[in-house]
């Protein structure tokens, strides 16, 4: 029997789209700023399996933006904090928790068993691993990325390689963050987009295509640019 | 007439990406620009010349999680 927690989910998503939500396996890649987010509505929503990945402890920088850091859990493993969050949102899903930093080495084997990938990482060169192991794994992958007001969303399917569009430099392995932050409101924006296309990609509801969603909060304005 | 961003923008003399770039404020240090596809170097910008009828793509490098 279906739990009462999904009630208000229908029929935006149906009671057989929500049986299939609970069979999928999702691999999130990087809990904090984004990751807090797309957790947070993966497991309310119920998609049935998280996999979590994160290598870092919660800091006091973080508490502007991540939604599971609290003065509470400073120092405390961020894969933790998200597993324990999900145990008391939905315990009706089941939370794999990997405390380590996604490389070419790790990045496959983590994705085994996944239908999809959301990326949610911090740096240049690990969101290309990632997307190289999507390839590899031909999986779908949610990226999303957050600068101060700004942010960016795409799903990048096998041999799209979209990300290679929004970061041509090799060397370069931040962006405008480095300089202006992360500011809470942005994060919860494109990682909640991220979350949704998420399921829409697991129920195949639409296609996305070779696209890029540029979201700028400072002028409240949503542009979707073609990269093909 | 040339496209930035797919908004038609005016034309009415050859400016550099630079120049461009300076016109339209994209003003961050960290800037992604694509020419008809074809991805622009920085060392480029000053001397590059938008030309009538190019679709010019800029984004911001964004990369924070």
């Amino acid at each position: 029997m279906e739990p009462g927690q999904y009630q208000r989910n229908h029929e935006a998503i149906s009671r057989e789209e929500q049986l299939i939500l609970a069979k999928k396996r999702v691999l999130v890649a990087g809990c904090g700023g984004l990751g807090g987010y797309v957790i947070e509505n993966l497991g309310r929503v119920g998609v049935g399996h998280l996999r979590l990945v994160d290598s870092d402890l919660f800091e006091e920088s973080n508490l502007n933006r991540q939604l599971l850091s609290s003065h509470m859990n400073l120092g405390r493993p961020k894969v933790l904090a998200a597993k324990q969050r999900m145990q008391a949102v939905n315990p009706n899903i089941d939370v794999e928790d990997f405390q380590t930093r996604i490389n070419s080495e790790n990045a496959q084997q983590l994705m085994q068993g996944c239908e999809l990938v959301v990326d949610c990482l911090d740096n240049i060169p690990s969101r290309k691993v990632l997307q190289a192991a999507c390839e590899k794994a031909d999986l779908p992958l949610i990226h999303g990325a957050v600068a101060g007001w700004r942010g960016q969303v795409c799903v990048v399917l096998p041999g799209e390689k979209l990300l290679d569009k929004l970061y041509p430099s090799q060397e370069m392995e931040r962006g405008e963050e480095a300089r202006q932050g992360t500011l809470s409101f942005t994060a919860a924006t494109v990682g909640s987009i991220q979350a949704s296309l998420a399921v829409n990609q697991l129920l195949g509801k639409m296609t996305w295509g070779k696209k890029v969603l540029l979201i700028d909060l400072l002028e409240a304005q949503f542009q979707t640019i073609d990269l093909d | 007439m040339i496209k930035v961003n797919t908004e038609d923008h005016p034309w009415t003399k050859a400016l550099s990406v630079q120049e461009l770039l300076d016109e339209k404020g994209y003003i961050f240090p960290h800037i992604v620009v694509r020419i008809n596809g074809e991805y622009v170097e920085e060392d480029d910008y000053p001397t590059l010349m938008v030309q009538d009828g190019d679709d010019v793509l800029v984004l911001h490098l964004i990369a924070g999680g």
